[in-house]
């Protein structure tokens, strides 16, 4: 049969959409096939009352720029809004420290907290950004064979240890230590204020099945400087994010990317370990030479492929593949503005506020949920994005997402559905003691358990990032040892999604790289079909 | 100028560590000096007679890591150095299962065959993955670790011959070797096993002497360094040292005599005495000051840097380097002399059990929450033990009949939220003995005597800083290049002439007695540099 399309993307999520529009660039006609009824994915708008409008992904600051660039996306309507300041973290004796945009006015503020964390904050800021900036190219490109690497990557990476070494013999041996090192123990070389401590901790930690006190979680400090890196910041984008992912929908159209909502895929076509189309859950069938899966790895592996067309090893490693989501979101519509006395001072409620007074308040949330348990005393996250965006709320009010951590999807007593409720209650319970008016101002509440984020969104286990993002699944491991790069056992398919390198947490680089996969592989895909 | 009564080279501290250094010295022809603080030579590897008759291995207790290069060249066996095998694992569980097994595979499979057929099989293959694992490891032991920062062809040399033996390896075995370096010891066997009991028992050995729990990412590499045992050749096997682990020491010491070394006890070093950025000899507490070319340190890094030295004599980064050195002890002894031999609920009366290694920690769950009591500065309300009783195997240890336990606790942290380890010595001791009151139920019945040694006592009476056996955690970024400092991991200092020899340097602590030999290696490549 011929095939009308040269790729079907499964998966209209923005990674799916972002290789899609590559791969029209380069001429391939190109499918994207979505499940639900807008596009987006995990990255979109939900208007859970009506006038209410809710970001599903609440800040973006590591959307890959030259992606921004290539596809023109300010012009298809993307845009970004700052905030300030950029987080206030509460304690419990009503203090509060902000970390401003601005580095001197960040200092003053925590000076005011220790002198010594004061002056360490802005080393401490632009030690991190330089090893970011070490670290950013690596996002943009496709991990390196190991067994044969390319001269290419060889260079590649050989420049990238030129760069680490020109940071100063001192810098550069301090940038290597911090991969293995925990959250605390880093943070701990540099500061003695709880608050700060927290406030970095719970960035770091955001997403991670892992504690302030486990090896291997510095990583994430390194991440949180990554848009500073390149000049950006921490952001907002207008409208949430279904502001980026129509943007995207419409920069693939105008590619020549053919979407279609409402299309659930039940099965990828792999007769003899090559993919020849996919099946549409009306029974539909549509051929193609390449298939690009935007879901997660388990759900590809697992349940849209034939588990007779992958070998029994790598169906054991895709089953080891860790992906328990620990984060739930708790959805707010308020009729009133947010009172939150320990910032007053603001005039405006605060865009980004943090409850975490301590590194050991985070670690035993942690505790609690590694044994599944909810956390008596989670940690929240909060942003209220309509006090910057009109578009999201009627004027006056406002919509606010929780975050909170550690919910695991895994629960050793009870269902998500019975706790669900309680969930929600637990946070306004805790909120309110920072926010008195919070009650009296709830028009709605909303409960996104990692449960639902499987349910709505088919991200396995509820994990935001479709797959842990510690070490042993990153880079060349990701998902899977032996298959980093995209490619996956069945001839034809690729993964696209944030299951692959870099991971998650809205880059567009693993669908930019999946493009990159498909295309040197192309010659090939074309003379097999 | 020099008195007459300069040495070569002096030793402080008579650790295991510190006698190999002056062994391999002294082989060299030098003129070495040892000055041990206490009445005996050998630190923490000790045997000592605390109740008549029953001898305690106060702190370590077994052995397997001892390089064979340092038995072999110091000749320790003609010294009196002997090793009895230790083959059994026994891990006594709470809801009356027990899984025992001798040292050999079909022993092994048998056992594990009777709760799991999956992971009797899968048992053999997780053993050759980690025996081709070690083959990578054990280079790097023997060898000073490169300057990973200088573009010199001759470190850049050395840095790929550190990676040469990850060349042998397959892509998978590449994969498979950094999953374990960044996994927690539980994931990764949870990946293999289903039987809690085993995974419990392997989980342990990738935490003991840590401060991390087996759910806490970086103790599946531990899973390997446990595994260097090279006793015969033969993997995973431990034994005990005739006599206890002290006569290694004292095997050490003498070898160290028979090449020319002296050893002074009773000499306590106070300060190192440093001229125009050089060390030049040591001051002892009494006041006698002793001159020599080379001072090798036996003590740990933030006893040498910052107490034996005047911070103002070292650059500042570094001196920040060794404060943020992590050293905080995580583990406790229990020794006791007992009238009887233990009857375990189990497996009652006197079998073969009784003379391997009993690890107390029947699940992973057990042991990560004794470690999570431990984290916010608690000891463990139920700790894990590992427990042994040499005298099964070796008679000199106690009175006929009679025996000694060796109980490794964990976890007991340094530094308590409440109260001070005097003060709380005793209730540890007690809550030692009720935890293993549940395996034991009349273990109270043959306790003659009770020896409790804390964190607080393995720093004031060992001088472990922190009461840290390794002499600072061994985490990945305290190792190799980064131990004990980054930039400074060739056994080398600031201060010219001062050397670390001791488990603060590469490749780190358990009685391996590498730092040692690498450190003296260093000594004597440097040696004509040295001359004034």
């Amino acid at each position: 049969m011929q095939a009308v399309y040269d790729a079907i993307v499964v998966g209209g999520g923005h990674n799916g959409l972002v290789a899609a529009t590559y791969l029209a660039r380069a001429g391939r006609r190109v499918l994207v096939l979505e499940k639900r009824s807008v596009v987006g994915g995990a990255v979109t708008t939900e208007e859970g009352r009506p006038g209410f409008r809710f970001p599903t992904a609440s800040v973006c600051g590591l959307l890959r720029r030259e992606i921004v660039q290539d596809l023109q996306l300010a012009r298809h309507g993307l845009s970004f809004i700052p905030f300030d300041p950029s987080v206030a973290v509460l304690g419990e004796d009503g203090r509060a420290l902000r970390l401003w945009r601005d580095v001197g006015n960040a200092q003053t503020e925590i000076a005011a907290f220790s002198a010594a964390d004061g002056a360490a904050y802005s080393r401490f800021r632009s030690f991190m950004i330089r090893i970011a900036s070490v670290l950013d190219p690596i996002l943009l490109r496709i991990p390196p064979s190991i067994e044969s690497p390319s001269l290419g990557d060889e260079l590649f990476l050989f420049r990238r240890a030129l760069r680490l070494r020109r940071l100063g013999k001192e810098d550069m041996l301090q940038t290597l230590r911090i991969p293995f090192m925990s959250v605390r123990d880093v943070l701990g070389e540099w500061f003695e204020t709880e608050l700060l401590k927290a406030s970095l901790a719970l960035d770091a930690l955001f997403g991670v099945f892992r504690g302030p006190w486990s090896p291997y979680t510095a990583y994430g400090l390194i991440h949180r400087y990554l848009p500073e890196a390149s000049g950006g910041a921490w952001s907002f984008i207008r409208g949430g994010g279904a502001g980026l992912s129509n943007a995207l929908a419409a920069a693939a159209r105008e590619a020549g990317v053919t979407v279609r909502t409402g299309a659930e895929a039940r099965r990828i076509e792999s007769p003899d370990g090559q993919v020849t189309g996919v099946q549409l859950a009306t029974g539909e069938t549509i051929p193609a030479r390449a298939v690009l899966s935007n879901v997660d790895p388990k759900r590809t592996f697992l349940s849209l492929i034939d588990p007779l067309d992958l070998g029994a090893d790598f169906l054991t490693r895709i089953r080891n593949y860790s992906s328990e989501g620990c984060v739930s979101k708790v959805d707010l519509a308020l009729d009133a503005p947010p009172r939150v006395p320990a910032l007053e001072d603001l005039g405006s409620p605060p865009p980004h506020f943090q409850i975490a007074p301590s590194l050991e308040y985070i670690e035993r949330a942690y505790d609690d949920a590694k044994h599944g348990n909810l956390s008596k005393s989670p940690t929240l996250d909060v942003f209220v994005p309509s006090v910057v965006d009109p578009t999201l709320a009627p004027p006056g009010r406002h919509v606010m997402s929780v975050l909170v951590q550690y919910t695991p999807y895994h629960l050793r007593k009870g269902t998500w559905e019975d706790r669900r409720e309680g969930l929600g209650e637990q946070v306004l319970g805790m909120l309110e003691r920072y926010v008195p008016n919070l009650r009296s101002a709830v028009a709605a509440v909303d409960v996104l358990t990692p449960a639902d984020l499987e349910a709505r969104y088919g991200l396995t286990g509820g994990h935001i990032y479709h797959g842990e993002m510690t070490l042993n699944q990153q880079y060349v491991l990701r998902p899977v040892p032996g298959w980093g790069r995209y490619r996956t056992p069945i001839v034809g398919l690729y993964l696209c999604g944030s299951g692959s390198h870099p991971g998650g947490g809205i880059t567009g680089a693993p669908g930019y790289n999946a493009a990159r996969a498909v295309l040197e592989d192309w010659p090939r895909i074309a003379a097999s079909a | 100028m020099r008195s007459g009564s300069s040495w070569d080279a002096i030793v402080i501290g008579g650790g295991h560590n510190g006698l190999v250094t002056a062994a391999y010295l002294a082989r060299a022809g030098k003129r070495v000096l040892v000055l041990e603080r206490r009445g005996i030579v050998g630190g923490a590897t000790i045997t000592e007679e605390h109740y008549p008759g029953f001898k305690f291995t106060v702190l370590s207790y077994v052995s397997s890591m001892l390089r064979p290069e340092v038995i072999r060249e110091l000749n320790l066996p003609a010294f009196g150095f002997k090793v009895i095998p230790q083959e059994c694992n026994f891990i006594p569980g709470l809801d009356g299962r027990y899984l025992f097994y001798r040292g050999d595979e079909e022993d092994t499979h048998n056992a594990v065959l009777k709760f799991s057929k999956r992971d009797a099989e899968a048992l053999p293959r997780f053993d050759a993955l980690m025996a081709r694992m070690c083959k990578f490891i054990q280079p790097m032991l023997n060898m000073t670790p490169p300057d990973i920062t200088s573009l010199n062809p001759n470190e850049l040399r050395k840095l790929l011959k550190l990676a040469a033996p990850l060349r042998e390896l397959t892509e998978e075995e590449v994969c498979e070797f950094a999953r374990l370096m960044t996994m927690s010891a539980a994931d990764y066997l949870d990946e293999w096993f289903e039987l809690d009991l085993l995974k419990a028992g392997l989980a342990a050995s990738g935490v003991i002497g840590t401060f991390l729990g087996p759910r806490s990412p970086g103790t599946a590499y531990v899973l390997l360094h446990h595994s260097f045992g090279e006793l015969d050749g033969a993997y995973r096997s431990w034994g005990y040292v005739r006599g206890g682990t002290g006569a290694v020491a004292q095997a050490m010491a003498d070898s160290a005599r028979s090449f020319g070394a002296q050893i002074r006890v009773n000499a306590e070093v106070r300060q190192i005495l440093v001229r125009n950025g050089r060390a030049i000899g040591v001051e002892l507490m009494g006041g006698e000051k002793l001159h020599a070319r080379v001072i090798a340190s036996n003590a740990d890094p933030k006893r040498t840097f910052l107490q034996m030295l005047e911070p103002s004599s070292l650059p500042e980064s570094f001196v920040r380097s060794v404060r943020n050195f992590n050293i905080e002890g995580s583990s406790g002894k229990v020794n006791l002399a007992m009238s009887d031999a233990p009857d375990f609920k189990v497996l009652p009366g006197h079998g073969p059990h009784l003379t391997g290694d009993v690890t107390i920690g029947p699940s992973v769950d057990y042991i990560e929450k004794a470690y999570e009591d431990a984290k916010y500065g608690d000891f463990s309300h139920r700790p894990y033990i590992d427990m042994c009783m040499p005298s099964f195997l070796d008679p000199t240890m106690a009175p006929p009949g009679k025996h000694i336990m060796s109980n490794f606790v964990q976890y007991a942290p340094y530094h308590l939220k409440n109260g001070t380890w005097p003060e709380r010595r005793e209730e540890f001791g007690d809550t030692v003995v009720d935890t293993l009151e549940e395996h034991i139920p009349k273990i109270r019945d043959i306790i003659l005597y009770r020896m409790v040694v804390t964190p607080w006592d393995i720093e004031q009476e060992y001088g472990l800083t922190g009461g840290n056996i390794f002499h600072g955690e061994l985490a990945p970024y305290q190792l190799l290049f980064f131990r004990p400092a980054p930039g400074w991991a060739k056994y080398r200092t600031p201060i010219k002439g001062l050397y670390l020899c001791g488990s603060g340097a590469h490749p780190g602590g358990g009685i391996m007695g590498a730092p040692g030999r690498n450190a003296a290696r260093e000594i004597l490549r440097d040696w004509a540099r040295l001359r004034v």
